[in-house]
């Protein structure tokens, strides 16, 4: 096997806020392979968001500590001078952000915004980087490509927006794209196109993919492993299968069983999920992190120890040695109750 | 975009016809005879007479009105009670200096504000930020007549190195007049200025923490390139409008500091009117700034929605 | 440029560029069903939330700058209402053998022309002053935040033909309007609150205004309207609490340009007249002996000076506590 195209190793992140110290993420680690569709999903406030931000030095270096591991082909991100990490952010990695709407500048023009992007990092002339802002957009699906370029951002409806975040994104061919809740703001329909899209890019270019999403539907339509984050911590992961069929963690299975039927009309848009809330990361409960929400909790460790992530025991199916493990953090899992809604979320489908 | 245009010049036009009947009406609120308590002791049935049919006080008060707003249309306002010069001649021979002064004060606001209020937001918490944070505070709080008196102790009296104020025109005594303007317009500058660089720091701050900043980031464009292009270009934008609102300010006259530098500009007149009771030179002076402070609010506006494309439609 | 009310709302002339940063395409989502949804990232409370005085205080104490000039103000307010057994010498006891005797044991900030001791006098004066500034923005606050509630509760017409006029009062100079006022009503204390009141009259309408149409539409506005509630009920008891943080802010700041006001009319000979001790007035008599003995004029000055920071100072620590907007402008990029 080779190596991964990115390595995530104890990710570890703290934000100073006006509460007080966060532990934002906790010890995360995954891997992307090339050409690999990860989809990170969580609850807002579960630390995914910070989590990719981190990788590439995002965040507000005064009030962020980041510690760890994560190796782009084989090279730390996290002790990266920052010129070097200047030029692996948009030419390595690319990112999609969740929305289009505030994301782009509204007072420079779409052609703007990608041939700065481009010649940020290729050595081309204006009318070159443009020719090639040009081929992004339509290679995206805009419609009148050469146009666009001289639109601004308010000009272009919702979906038309983020299809110019994402050309933006791949403007440099990264090998890595990370989409957060790219699809989050836009409409059903839009949202479907998007994810399209997507999966076509990735195809074409063998680009590895990490999707934050809170929409088990967007997961089950374009992963090939899944992550669940509770609490700045992975709590499982797996193959999507794996995951989505039979869940293991209290909490997956709380968003699974949660997961509206799609048949059923979609009015709400979100997962009505687990009762309570995600603990503030300023204030992290002792034991499980998931404990004082966990419909099944009972185990004496479950208070007290955090669950180390533990190979799924799995009754009757034999583990397939090329498939990553699956995984789970959880003292409950030894006892293997059925996962309540695995039928119903089952049935694999594009969104 | 020409419907806005019009929308807005319409509004103008209407909110300017209000401050001209309130204008109108101040000489009518003054409890007696203006005209009497104008000639003050220098009483004589003559020329009170004269006074008073120029003046147009002994007509009917809606033709007095129309009469009025009609010769100022035509840039006549009337002659002043005290000496029987036309007042827009007056108004015009004290124009350069206000003018002179209000740019001069517009150019050190922006010199100290732009930078300092940029810096300090980009800086949060260091030795810069405090020190922008300390000099709003000090601008917005000083009383302006006083920071004069004490920079003419300074700068006049002990180091010597200023006149106390009066004004000599460029063209006569290029030097003088640089000498002159530099204390009155240091004054109204850093009163301005700090309102401005609190404007900006806040503006780049919010500039700062924007989505599209991260994105630009996450392009991978050189930090200068994000600053200049993300962040400074869209937290500059509103400038323009708080710019025009301070000019707006600075040309209506900075009496207080006209007054303690002896600038012989159009807040000092209007003073001087009012002293004198010469009502007419009042109103005209009030309705000229209201009319500058209308013009340029209109005129921020319209260059704001040339240079924003959000606004455009 | 005393009177200049910049720092409040930015008085950005007319409504289409007032809030330029905003997108036109931000509608606020209006959930159908008259079900509560998240307009704007705001949730809506369910209950009129009544200005809490004990967490304001509480956290403005963890301010220490916005403390400090609390502290120092309420000191300023002392000196004020107790004036008289304060001060060491009676306001207008002439000694003309001691004239202009600099700052020293005897008299800490010196004597004037007339001998008079100027540390007395502005002693005494911390009262005319304040007075002065306080009744203005009294006048201010409740004619302008009527004016701003009624056309910000009843829109239309109402709001437009107020609104309008404010438009206009607001299109004076501020200084120019206050002296126009004066020029009329003739100098003195109470004319100069009076000329203060009327160059404030269209803020506080403008930001009462802006506030309660942010909160007019809440649920329980409209809750409260569907039992059947009188309107003056709704704006006394929902309306008006839910507004008051803008307002209160716009209060402490407006008090320390109206002690400048005052001070600076008084300067100009309009506002407060000899031989009573206003700040401005002092400044005003000392200046013509800037060179002979500058502590005349200069300690006044520091007066107007310290006793207008210290507003300020206030205003912008209750901004902070009020205005939750501020405080969560440092999150930045957190999420």
């Amino acid at each position: 096997m080779t190596a991964p195209l990115l390595e995530v190793d104890d990710l570890c992140v703290r934000l100073r806020t006006p509460r007080g110290p966060a532990a934002v993420v906790n010890g995360l680690s995954y891997t992307v392979g090339e050409g690999e569709t990860v989809a990170v999903v969580g609850e807002s406030g579960s630390g995914k968001s910070v989590s990719v931000l981190a990788l590439l030095g995002l965040l507000p270096t005064r009030s962020a500590t980041v510690t760890g591991r994560a190796l782009l082909r084989g090279e730390d991100l996290l002790t990266l001078p920052d010129d070097r990490l200047r030029r692996i952010r948009g030419a390595g990695v690319g990112m999609v952000f969740q929305d289009p709407m505030t994301s782009l500048n509204p007072v420079l023009t779409v052609g703007r915004q990608l041939v700065e992007g481009i010649r940020a990092h290729a050595d081309v002339p204006r009318p070159a980087a443009r020719d090639r802002a040009a081929e992004l957009l339509g290679e995206v699906g805009l419609p009148d490509p050469r146009r666009a370029l001289d639109r601004y951002p308010h000009e272009l409806s919702g979906g038309m927006r983020q299809r110019v975040m994402i050309a933006i994104a791949l403007s440099n061919s990264p090998s890595l794209l990370i989409a957060d809740e790219a699809t989050t703001a836009l409409d059903v329909t839009v949202q479907a196109q998007i994810l399209e899209l997507v999966e076509r890019l990735q195809r074409d270019h063998g680009t590895g993919v990490v999707w934050i999403t809170h929409d088990l539907g967007v997961v089950a339509g374009i992963a090939d492993r899944v992550l669940v984050m509770y609490g700045g911590r992975c709590v499982e992961d797996g193959t999507a299968d794996d995951v989505l069929e039979r869940p293991a963690h209290p909490y997956t299975r709380g968003l699974l069983g949660a997961l509206p039927d799609l048949a059923l009309d979609r009015d709400d848009g979100e997962l009505a999920t687990v009762p309570g809330t995600p603990p503030p990361p300023t204030d992290l409960p002792e034991g499980c992190v998931f404990w004082p929400r966990c419909p099944v909790r009972g185990d004496p460790r479950c208070e007290t120890e955090q669950p180390p992530l533990a190979p799924v025991l799995r009754g009757g199916h034999g583990h397939d040695r090329r498939e990553p493990p699956h995984r789970a953090a959880t003292w409950c899992g030894e006892d293997e109750a059925p996962a309540r809604g695995s039928g119903a979320a089952a049935a694999g489908r594009a969104p | 975009m020409t419907g806005y245009l019009l929308r807005r010049t319409g509004q103008s036009a209407v909110v300017l016809a209000g401050v001209s009947v309130i204008v109108f009406a101040l000489v009518h609120l003054v409890p007696g005879d203006p005209v009497r308590l104008a000639l003050g002791t220098r009483f004589d049935q003559a020329t009170y007479d004269a006074l008073l049919a120029r003046s147009g006080l002994d007509q009917p008060l809606v033709q007095q009105f129309f009469g009025w707003a009609g010769r100022a249309l035509t840039g006549d306002l009337g002659v002043s009670f005290r000496s029987g010069d036309p007042v827009t001649l007056l108004i015009l021979e004290r124009l350069p200096a206000t003018v002179t002064l209000a740019f001069a004060s517009l150019l050190v606001a922006l010199l100290i504000a732009v930078p300092l209020g940029t810096v300090s937001a980009l800086r949060p918490r260091t030795v810069v930020d405090r020190a922008a944070t300390v000099f709003s505070q000090f601008g917005i709080s000083v009383p302006d007549f006083w920071m004069g008196i004490v920079l003419i102790l300074v700068f006049a009296g002990t180091l010597g190195w200023l006149p106390t104020g009066g004004y000599v025109p460029l063209g006569e005594d290029p030097l003088g007049w640089l000498q002159r303007l530099i204390m009155p317009a240091v004054v109204t500058g850093v009163v301005s200025g700090s309102v401005i660089t609190r404007f900006v720091r806040s503006s780049v701050l919010e500039a700062l923490g924007s989505d599209h900043v991260r994105t630009a980031e996450a392009k991978g464009l050189p930090r200068r390139q994000v600053l200049t292009w993300h962040v400074l270009r869209n937290a500059l934008l509103p400038l323009v409008t708080v710019t025009g609102v301070q000019l707006a300010y600075l040309l209506s006259g900075v009496v207080v500091v006209e007054i303690v530098f002896a600038w012989p500009g159009l807040g000092q007149l209007a003073l001087q009117s009012v002293q004198a009771r010469d009502y007419p030179v009042l109103q005209g002076a009030i309705l000229l700034f209201a009319l500058v402070f209308l013009v340029i609010n209109l005129l921020v506006d319209l260059l704001y929605t040339a240079i924003d494309p959000r606004i455009r439609r | 440029m005393s009177v200049q009310p910049t720092p409040g709302p930015p008085p950005g002339g007319t409504p289409p560029a007032e809030t330029p940063s905003e997108t036109p395409a931000e509608t606020p989502s209006e959930a159908p069903g008259g079900s509560p949804g998240p307009a704007g990232g705001r949730t809506a409370t369910l209950r009129p939330a009544r200005p809490r005085w004990r967490e304001t205080l509480r956290l403005l104490a963890g301010n220490p700058t916005a403390a400090v000039a609390a502290v120092l103000l309420l000191l300023i307010v002392l000196v004020a209402v107790f004036d008289e057994p304060l001060a060491p010498q009676g306001a207008n006891e002439i000694d003309v053998a001691g004239r202009l005797q600099p700052p020293g044991l005897e008299h800490p900030f010196g004597t004037d022309d007339l001998g008079r001791d100027v540390l007395s006098r502005i002693i005494l004066g911390a009262s005319v002053s304040l007075r002065v500034g306080f009744l203005a923005v009294l006048i201010a606050l409740v004619v302008g935040s009527t004016i701003g509630l009624l056309a910000g509760f009843y829109g239309r017409w109402v709001d437009d033909v107020l609104m309008r006029v404010m438009d206009m009062l607001f299109a004076f100079p501020a200084v120019l309007l206050a002296i126009a006022v004066l020029a009329v009503r003739g100098p003195g204390s109470g004319n100069t609150a009076l000329a203060i009141a009327v160059v404030y009259v269209p803020i506080f309408a403008r930001v009462t205004r802006a506030s309660v149409l942010g909160v007019r539409e809440e649920v329980y506005v409209r809750a409260s309207r569907s039992v059947g509630a009188g309107d003056l009920r709704l704006l006394t008891r929902h309306v008006l609490p839910n507004a008051a943080p803008p307002i209160i802010v716009q209060t402490s700041i407006s008090l320390a340009f109206a002690v400048l006001a005052e001070a600076a009319l008084s300067f100009l000979g309009l506002g407060t007249q000899p031989p009573n001790p206003s700040w401005g007035l002092m400044l005003a008599e000392g200046r013509g002996y800037i060179e002979l003995a500058w502590w005349i004029a200069f300690f006044p000055g520091m007066a107007i000076f310290l006793t207008v920071l210290c507003f300020n100072l206030l205003g912008d620590g209750l901004r902070d506590v009020l205005d939750p907007r501020q405080r969560t402008l440092m999150g930045g990029g957190g999420r």
